[in-house]
């Protein structure tokens, strides 16, 4: 296994996550396509660190994933809100504004 | 060996008093917390003056120097113009959650501090994301309006996709480089192969969403019409900002070798910002729609100082960031003032407004005429100092494609201005009569455009001292 098989396979995640945000019409569905996203980049760098010897990639993994939590909370809290005021957690449904 | 982080550890401290103020005061008597912020922000900004602030921290890896501070100024002025304009605004409309609006304000200032001073990859990550995440909060703010809501999912799905691609960025980069400390290794050989040529483009990616330049402005205009206005004028300024300052810092001082890749991206993304911004902004019926098109061709003319790939482009940016920061914020301040008489954001409650509110109005003129670029406000200068600097790095067709859409601009500003001051309108004619937060602030923004459009000199001398941080071009430890 070398450095640039992890990398492709980080690509085609992080691609698959890309299709699910674009794609997915439940927003739950979208935040799961943003969560694949970062496990993505987070492989890349888990991978180069243990690549090159170095701790630096686990400790941004790290970080990144408690910073990710963070994120993710607020959109569910966003989501729980538009769920309330909309009455719909179809991502193309709210589309009030335009242009 | 934390004096470099005295703003940082100041803001902290302050940022404890406020929350702990918040949960004992009572419900009604909660107006004193804007005024203690803003109290909070001067201090600060008194304290950023001296010497004694600059140097570098954790070994090299956290930098204040004299382009880190002069933005820094530029955000805690930005905030604090923020502050004075939203404190009659947070009374009448969200009464009981001032506390929060104040301190998710304040987090947003602390993460574009910290995320300035950066030359370590991670440490611009978490300032980066300290500084969005309340962002997407405030945008909510308005939580019984759908149309707030609604911006607020917007800009939390282009941030969180953006931050994403920051991320995979930063592992490409750190894939290419072996380390993600920049100061340690500048001249990085290893960058010239393909995947720094794409940790280049997906960190563009991720910088372009947070200043809201081209592919990545969807968000802009829905985000700005929903969230609170005056939060608008803030959210409008200082994290364009502090996407430029990271932007600035990251390509001069880490991907130098890779200069004539990246100016070349960047001449098209201005291009394409200043075309898509000007021309969208043309049909726009709401002021705050309007503002936010407007806003996305002043990122365009913006990049042009990166484009230029030069320290006198540079120079010229901080500049076009001083005199957008006072006309921009001041508009929306004055979209905020007329909102709050007229209950409506559409051009047409402009109309004959030079009888009902003569000030406001001429404050308002003022600032059109600075977005617009006329002789002699901040924002004549402003565009004639970038269009130079562009036009001495060789891109003769870009100043003249940037030329000809500021004369496209005039026509939607001058619009506004017309029904201010010409259209006969059969509607109200009662006085309006403004909130003092409100007039103070939008008085400090028109004093600014007009003196600094007077004596530009004062701007260029700071300008070019905040530019000169690159200049002791060798920022390498060992």
């Amino acid at each position: 296994m070398n450095f640039y098989s992890i990398l492709w396979v980080a690509f085609l995640v992080f691609s698959i996550g890309l299709f699910g945000v674009l794609s997915r019409r439940h927003l739950v569905g979208v935040i799961m396509g943003i969560e694949l996203m970062f496990n993505a980049a987070n492989l890349v760098l888990v991978a180069i660190g243990w690549a090159y010897g170095v701790l630096t990639g686990q400790i941004i993994a790290l970080f990144a994933i408690a910073i990710t939590v963070a994120e993710v909370a607020v959109g569910l809290a966003l989501f729980l809100l538009i769920e309330r005021v909309r009455k719909t957690v179809q991502a193309d449904e709210v589309s009030l504004m335009k242009g | 060996m934390f004096k470099p982080l005295t703003l940082e550890i100041a803001l902290t401290v302050g940022m404890f008093g406020i929350f702990l103020l918040d949960l004992f005061l009572d419900r009604h008597k909660k107006r004193v917390l804007g005024i203690f912020t803003l109290l909070l922000l001067i201090v600060i900004l008194g304290i950023s003056i001296s010497k004694s602030v600059y140097g570098t921290a954790f070994s090299g890896t956290f930098v204040s120097d004299s382009f880190a501070v002069t933005l820094k100024q530029l955000f805690l002025i930005a905030t604090g113009l923020a502050v004075l304009g939203s404190i009659s605004h947070t009374e009448k409309l969200l009464i009981g959650r001032e506390g929060e609006y104040y301190l998710l304000l304040l987090f947003s200032l602390l993460g574009m501090m910290i995320t300035v001073s950066a030359r370590e990859l991670l440490l611009l990550f978490v300032g980066f994301e300290l500084m969005s995440i309340p962002l997407y909060v405030l945008s909510g703010f308005d939580k019984g309006n759908p149309r707030s809501v609604e911006g607020a999912l917007k800009i939390f799905l282009f941030g969180t996709v953006s931050s994403a691609l920051l991320l995979l960025g930063i592992g490409i980069f750190f894939a290419a480089t072996g380390t993600t400390a920049w100061h340690t290794t500048r001249a990085l050989d290893e960058l010239n192969d393909p995947l720094g040529t794409l940790a280049l483009i997906i960190l563009l990616a991720g910088f372009g969403f947070k200043i809201a330049a081209f592919p990545f402005q969807f968000w802009v205009p829905d985000t700005y019409e929903g969230a609170p206005t005056p939060f608008v004028a803030f959210l409008s300024v200082a994290p364009k900002v502090a996407g430029f300052g990271i932007l600035f810092r990251f390509f001069f001082e880490a991907l130098e070798p890779l200069a004539s890749t990246w100016t070349l991206y960047a001449i098209w993304l201005a291009a394409l910002t200043m075309i898509v911004g000007n021309l969208l902004a043309l049909p726009q019926r709401n002021i705050k729609r309007l503002l936010a098109y407007s806003g996305i061709a002043h990122i365009g003319y913006m990049l042009l100082g990166l484009a230029s790939g030069s320290k006198f482009g540079l120079e010229m940016s901080v500049f076009y960031f001083v005199a957008y920061l006072f006309s921009n914020m001041g508009a929306f301040l004055v979209a905020e003032a007329v909102h709050r008489a007229t209950g409506s954001d559409d051009l047409d409650s402009y109309t004959r407004l030079y009888r009902r509110a003569p000030f406001l109005s001429l404050a308002m003129l003022v600032f059109l005429l600075s977005l617009g670029g006329i002789p002699f406000v901040i924002g004549f200068w402003a565009k004639l100092y970038i269009f130079l600097a562009a036009a001495e790095a060789g891109y003769i067709f870009i100043v003249l494609l940037g030329a000809l859409l500021t004369v496209v601009a005039l026509f939607y500003y001058l619009n506004v201005a017309r029904k201010m001051y010409i259209d006969e309108g059969s509607g109200e004619n009662s006085f309006i009569s403004l909130p003092f937060d409100l007039s103070i602030s939008i008085g400090i923004c028109t004093l600014a455009v007009v003196l600094l459009g007077l004596y530009p000199k004062g701007i260029v001398w700071i300008a070019i001292k905040a530019i000169s941080a690159f200049g002791q071009s060798n920022p390498i430890i060992h």
